[in-house]
């Protein structure tokens, strides 16, 4: 038994148990009959009307017949507004032009596109904006006649849902590495702390035993030895900066004399730098040399920065050529530059090569600019990156000059 | 005999362990190593005597406990800590509880030797001490009176912010001051300048 839809000319659904229709004459009470129509008449208004789906009834022309209530506040139009229309102005371009071919072609191959399978489509408000929604088609035949029944779920609050659940996950993912990362430090810390003490005890009880041995060569391997330990206690101070600084983000700053910090920490980062063909300039301002830094951390900054532009080089058989230069900014900030004649880099990576994770190196953990923007950032500075005139990349970033009479105001 | 000297070294890191007890051999002290405090204070009966160096953060009894015990058993041993961790109040409570120093690991040797000489010396004629509390104090001397008062606050912990509002400067000049007291004081970090603090006002 089909319960199929009409339309009567006031707008009003009526519906006729079409079973009956076709069996008119089986001798049957007409009264009964009306009776049943009716009830059955209700039992759809009634589903209609509270079917959670929004759900629309057409014609093979395309034409609605009828619509559950949910439909109407989805679309935003009232029944008597759409009874009648084609359904293709509930959908935004190019489907509302070609509705009609797609029913056509339906009817006259039989393929099924959608029908029976389902689709997350498009829809369009009578306010003329659209919404994803998931799209079910029925079909109905009987008699001459051919419907088709949607059953539509409005996809908005979920695709809204999905998109902020992914947005979560990936901060989530990305907290969690930062903060594990502070974990890390704090632990690795204490766990290389114990084995860094005791290489340098070795070495310095070494280095005194040495004292009482006669030899050509003690007095150089009593150097080695101590220059050995001397730097076992670096590595015990870079790690108790790193510490510091996770915990606090606050670190002992001096007035350090930027010239001799560059000098530094370039000795350590150049290393190679001849044998593979580059060539490094320095220009230093004069007006440019004191600054308020944590030493050992802003030469951190600088070797990743020499180190990033020389791998860079490496990769092109461009002209090699590193520049370090700085500058004084305004308001009495510094600023440090160092450029690189390598290939340049894309825009889509320059935007966030700072975030930690980040990285266009094979092997790299992506977190060495990041550390590097913490470092400046937590200096009252700032980290960029520029595309250096001629080609190649500029990175610079600023420190707080220590001015002379500021210095004095402490005497 | 040379027990008066004897260096105890606790700490449950045997490399840590034996490594200083190879420094202090070669330095020309002697040494008796315990993998823990509470093996420590087993042989305690047979010492007279002599310094304890000691880790602050060890399974069982940490160092702080056992400063406290040897308190307890009225056992006048000079303690030294040592701390791979380098926590400010962790320090503070060490020298509280009377430590004689705290030295962060990984350590120069010099400041090892110069501490335990110190806490050696404490019984005898505390002459290494009082050159050592000195040194700090003339460099204290050094300072101006606004180095003083943000150093008197960094060593009570403050931030920088707390101390730039308390003495109605800005945050940016406190730093300028900060960096000052350090470099004045030969501090490399902040536990070390609290270090210097308490060993000068332990002396007064």
């Amino acid at each position: 038994m089909v319960n199929l839809p009409l339309l009567s000319a006031d707008g009003d659904v009526k519906w006729i148990l079409h079973s009956l229709e076709a069996a008119p004459d089986d001798g049957r009470d007409r009264s009964a009959m009306a009776l049943a129509l009716d009830a059955a008449e209700a039992r759809l208004r009634s589903i209609l009307q509270t079917v959670p789906d929004a759900m629309i009834i057409i014609d093979d022309c395309g034409r609605i017949e009828s619509l559950s209530t949910t439909a109407e506040r989805l679309f935003g139009y009232p029944t008597a507004e759409l009874a009648g229309r084609n359904v293709s102005q509930l959908m935004p371009s190019p489907d509302r032009e070609q509705h009609d071919v797609y029913l056509r072609r339906y009817l006259a191959t039989g393929e099924r596109r959608i029908i029976g399978i389902g689709r997350i489509v498009v829809g369009q408000r009578k306010d003329g904006t659209t919404f994803p929604m998931h799209l079910t088609v029925g079909e109905l035949r009987s008699a001459e006649r051919h419907y088709f029944t949607g059953f539509i779920r409005d996809l908005t609050d979920q695709q809204l849902t999905e998109t902020r659940l992914k947005e979560l996950q990936s901060e989530v993912t990305h907290m969690s590495r930062y903060t594990a990362l502070g974990e890390m430090a704090s632990t690795l810390a204490h766990e290389i702390n114990q084995p860094l003490t005791a290489i340098s005890n070795y070495l310095r009880g070494s280095q005194r035993l040495l004292d009482r041995i006669e030899g050509e060569s003690t007095p150089m391997l009593r150097d080695a030895l101590g220059k050995a330990a001397d730097q076992a206690l670096r590595a015990g101070h870079i790690i108790r900066r790193l510490r510091e600084f996770v915990a606090r983000g606050e670190s002992e700053r001096r007035i350090e004399n930027l010239t001799r910090l560059i000098e530094d920490a370039s000795t350590l980062a150049l290393v190679g730098a001849r044998e593979a063909g580059i060539s490094v300039s320095f220009q230093f301002d004069p007006n440019a040399d004191l600054v308020l830094a944590d030493r050992i951390q802003i030469q951190q900054v600088l070797v990743n920065l020499i180190r990033n532009a020389m791998e860079v080089m490496i990769e092109t058989p461009n002209d090699r050529r590193l520049e370090i230069a700085t500058a004084a900014g305004a308001s009495d900030l510094v600023e440090v530059s160092v450029a690189d004649t390598g290939s340049g880099l894309a825009p889509e990576v320059a935007s966030q090569l700072f975030q930690p994770f980040v990285t266009t190196k094979r092997k790299g953990m992506g977190l060495g600019l990041s550390i590097c923007r913490t470092i400046v950032e937590a200096h009252g500075g700032k980290i960029w990156v520029e595309d250096r005139p001629g080609g190649g990349t500029v990175f610079r970033f600023t420190l707080r000059g220590a001015q002379i009479e500021e210095a004095e105001h402490g005497r | 005999m040379v027990a008066e000297g004897v260096v105890h070294v606790i700490d449950d890191d045997a490399d840590v362990r034996q490594s200083l007890a190879f420094l202090l051999s070669a330095a020309g002290l002697a040494v008796r190593v315990h993998d823990s405090a509470l093996a420590f204070l087993r042989t305690v009966p047979e010492i007279n005597g002599g310094c304890v160096v000691t880790d602050i953060r060890m399974p069982g009894m940490d160092g702080l406990e056992l400063q406290r015990r040897l308190g307890e058993l009225k056992i006048r041993l000079p303690v030294v800590v040592m701390t791979g961790h380098g926590d400010v109040p962790l320090a503070v409570e060490a020298m509280k509880a009377g430590a004689v120093d705290f030295i962060e690991k990984p350590f120069d040797d010099e400041a090892m030797l110069s501490a335990i000489r110190a806490a050696l010396a404490r019984h005898a004629q505390d002459s290494d001490r009082s050159a050592r509390t000195a040194a700090i104090q003339e460099r204290i001397m050094r300072l101006s009176d606004r180095e003083r008062e943000v150093m008197d606050r960094l060593v009570a912990g403050k931030p920088n912010k707390l101390i730039a509002y308390e003495l109605g400067i800005s945050p940016r000049t406190v730093e300028v001051y900060r960096a000052n007291v350090m470099t004045k004081m030969q501090a490399d970090s902040l536990s070390e300048l609290v270090r210097m603090a308490l060993i000068e006002g332990g002396a007064q």
